[in-house]
């Protein structure tokens, strides 16, 4: 069944049809410089050209959250909650790769044992995404599978075209956005297929090999990777930008007037990430640290799930400080093997 | 509730809102100072919980970051007086550490009353008292830290760079920087030769490794050779290929200054080819450490590139310009200002990580016992993090500004790193990256030198 699909003037007048409903969204915004995802309440805030530098997946996913925590008292010991999740938001210009990113996550997140924190604040998320009519030069969602008006992880998905902007709606929640938007959208169809191909003609041609999984899983022993993580200097900047990374630490914060868990992103490229507290380290050096980000991502995940645990939006190509570029490594590695 | 205020106490009622204040006291002189007072019966405020180390040499600005982070609305630091320390030499090194970090927390905004130090000899129980009670005093004043920071209105924004400037065409140095390499490799000089390759993204460079002499026309040189390369140095490149080439600029060539003086490497382990440099790119215009870069020749260098270098006068005020423009604001606008650019560090730690400076096999920041540096990232985490790391360069930062070019979330670190030279150059006449055989400032100190801000 294709899905339903309306026509608006333009992203911006959906988004302030979305805020003229009472709703909470989140969007780009310029801050420092730099695209981030923030709170709006006029939809002239919004940057709706060019990537956030880092992802979507903070909302859902947050840097620091409390799992639960605990206070002194007398008598006895309070037990207190984890964070209340923010009130439900339309998480509004998520970029194909970045919503696809959240269906990943949600995969993640959502298999047995469900975690419970992540899809409290899930929950509470409505999807609109924008289609991608500006490539950039660092950006690869063709060679993953995706494409620039990709529809993975939308709710809603914008598409503009030359008359207008598209607006197909994907999910039941997406349905229910739309029942607030009134006159803002009015039913009717288009071809985004010309978009896409203008956009994917745009981008710069990059492409995984074939059976790259099993030659990544092939490749482990190959002391190639050495060589290959040669560069990399261990800090968590790929990750942290990263859509699709989820690994977090849990620490304990005390003092005497209590204390709480917190779950804190952590990244598999710093050396404490599997730091044993015998003092050994399974993953010595970064040779090994880069290739078990290179196989999680493009050999164990895809074995699994059938495909990459990549949305290919190229933020830790362009934002790594040393110029490691995984697609590259990955392939090269993986062609070694052969 | 924010996972920043669960372990501070709750906003406190103004009304009956008494001053914590926190006394960090050396054991001999000020502590006992404390004790006299006390059994002199002379009557001071009760508002100070009094921490007692063994010489205010061992008061580490953690300490104090610890202090305010739990609760404390102020911190005293008091020690024997100069002359008096009863390990020799203590407190003239602890007094030249609190001289950068009291210039460092005004900077950040936080109120001169919140942070003060004194000398309090074991015979001044009368100037305990006094001191105590005019720091209380002063924190009335004040009034209580928030518990979260902000509430200073609306930011000041600036575009805080000088009008970005051209970048110059780079200097011609690509033949003979590949001679060079491959003279160097086939006469068995180096082993690995270090320099820039061609990056995967247009217009983007990328250091590269070079083992053998067929390999050197991978090298290349341009305006985008950003990258600090003797970063390397101290991340396993001696131990991996034994002797090393290494292409330096002259602010590169600063970091291997400090490497060498902190006894990170060898001089012989390492052979640096210096190329002439005429400012490098970021974000699309010249960088800002350029402006006021006042040599494209490197020092200390066994061999230099040679090529025409055109007299390009240094006219700008660079970052000093901007460290006068943050210090024109408030305390409590200053304070919020650094809370949003520290809110928005993910705690990534590539600062770190490309720093040619932080080389520490064990980052305090990643010590989980006793966890100096709380891993959140919240406000709490990201101020003890990014004030640490700031600490732990002062007077040892080369200013290549490569921890902020990386920094994915734009926060200015090179504001602090610069206003933290700017100090250790005024106080103490030093700056980094000079003479290999000069004592870096913090691990040595002058009788003479200032402590106007000292009780």
């Amino acid at each position: 069944m294709s899905p339903t699909t309306y026509l608006a003037d333009s992203a911006q007048a959906v988004l302030t049809a979305i805020l003229a409903a009472g709703q909470r969204v989140v969007a780009p915004v310029e801050q420092a410089g730099l695209l981030a995802f923030a709170h709006v309440e006029q939809a002239e805030q919004a940057q709706l050209i060019g990537q956030t530098r880092a992802s979507a997946k903070e909302l859902a996913f947050p840097r620091t959250q409390r799992l639960f925590g605990y206070r002194f008292g007398n008598p006895g010991v309070e037990l207190l909650p984890g964070e209340e999740p923010p009130a439900p938001t339309v998480l509004f210009g998520v970029r194909p790769c970045d919503a696809a990113g959240l269906a990943i996550l949600d995969g993640v997140f959502g298999a047995e044992p469900a975690d419970a924190p992540y899809l409290a604040r899930r929950a509470r998320i409505t999807v609109v995404g924008l289609s991608c009519d500006q490539p950039q030069a660092h950006c690869a969602c063709t060679a993953v599978g995706l494409s620039p008006t990709a529809t993975d992880g939308s709710d809603l998905l914008l598409t503009p075209l030359a008359e207008g902007v598209l607006v197909e709606v994907l999910t039941a929640r997406g349905a229910a956005l739309v029942d607030l938007l009134g006159e803002a959208l009015r039913p009717g169809a288009a071809d985004k297929a010309e978009v896409t191909a203008r956009a994917e003609a745009a981008m710069a041609p990059r492409a995984l090999p074939a059976g790259l999984a099993d030659g990544l899983a092939a490749a482990f022993g190959e002391a190639a990777w050495a060589d290959a993580a040669a560069r990399c200097l261990g800090c968590g900047t790929c990750a942290f930008v990263c859509p699709t990374c989820h690994c977090f630490d849990v620490v304990d914060e005390s003092n005497l007037r209590g204390g709480q868990r917190l779950r804190v992103w952590d990244a598999c490229q710093f050396g404490l990430f599997t730091l044993h507290a015998s003092g050994h380290n399974p993953r010595a050096d970064q040779a090994a640290r880069y290739r078990q980000r290179a196989l999680h991502k493009f050999s164990y995940y895809p074995r699994a799930h059938g495909r990459p645990m990549c949305v290919g939006c190229g933020r830790c190509v362009n934002a790594c400080p040393a110029g490691m570029d995984i697609f590259e490594v990955a392939a090269t590695a993986a062609a070694g093997q052969g | 509730m924010s996972t920043e205020t669960l372990l501070t106490p709750s906003a406190p009622d103004t009304a009956t809102w008494k001053p914590r204040l926190v006394a960090f006291v050396c054991n001999w002189c000020t502590y006992t100072g404390a004790d006299l007072a006390g059994t002199s019966r002379t009557e001071y405020p009760a508002n100070v919980r009094i921490v007692r180390l063994p010489c205010s040499g061992r008061i580490d600005p953690h300490f104090i970051i610890r202090a305010f982070e739990q609760g404390a609305d102020g911190v005293l630091v008091s020690g024997c007086h100069p002359g008096d320390c009863h390990y020799t030499a203590g407190n003239y090194h602890a007094r030249r550490k609190f001289m950068v970090l009291h210039a460092l927390a005004e900077f950040l905004g936080i109120e001169p009353e919140r942070l003060q130090f004194s000398w309090v000899s074991a015979a001044e129980g009368r100037k305990w008292a006094d001191v105590v009670s005019d720091v209380v005093a002063g924190l009335l004043r004040v009034g209580p830290v928030q518990p979260t920071w902000g509430g200073a209105g609306e930011l000041p924004v600036r575009s805080l760079s000088e009008p970005p400037r051209p970048v110059p065409e780079p200097l011609d140095v690509v033949g003979e920087l590949r001679a060079t390499a491959q003279r160097w490799l086939s006469d068995c000089r180096v082993d690995v030769f270090v320099g820039y390759g061609q990056g995967s993204l247009p217009g983007r460079l990328r250091p590269a490794f070079i083992t053998s002499p067929d390999e050197v026309d991978q090298l290349v040189w341009n305006e985008h050779a950003v990258n600090n390369l003797a970063t390397y140095l101290t991340r396993g490149l001696v131990k991996r290929h034994g002797r090393v080439g290494l292409l330096v600029k002259s602010c590169d060539a600063r970091a291997v200054v400090g490497l060498l003086q902190e006894r990170q490497i060898e001089r012989e382990q390492v052979t640096l080819l210096g190329v002439p440099c005429i400012g490098v790119e970021v974000d699309g215009a010249l960088a800002p450490k350029c402006h006021t870069c006042d040599s494209a020749w490197p020092a200390l260098v066994d061999e230099v590139l040679s090529a025409e270098v055109p007299l390009t006068p240094v006219d700008g005020e660079g970052l000093a310009a901007e460290i006068a423009w943050v210090e024109k604001m408030s305390p409590a606008q200053r304070r919020a200002w650094w809370q949003a650019q520290f809110d928005r560090c993910l705690r990534c730690y590539a600062c770190r990580a490309v720093c040619p400076l932080c080389y520490c096999s064990q980052c305090i920041a990643d010590q989980s016992r006793p966890q100096w540096v709380s891993k959140s990232s919240d406000g709490r985490g990201n101020l003890a993090w990014n004030l640490v790391r700031a600490f732990h360069l002062a007077g040892r930062c080369v200013g290549c500004g490569e921890c902020t070019r990386v920094c994915p979330s734009n926060i200015r670190l090179d504001l602090l790193n610069a206003k933290l030279a700017q100090v250790v150059r005024d106080e103490f006449g030093y700056v980094a990256g000079g003479d290999p055989d000069l004592p870096p400032p913090l691990t040595t100190y002058l009788l003479e030198d200032h402590e106007e801000f000292i009780r």
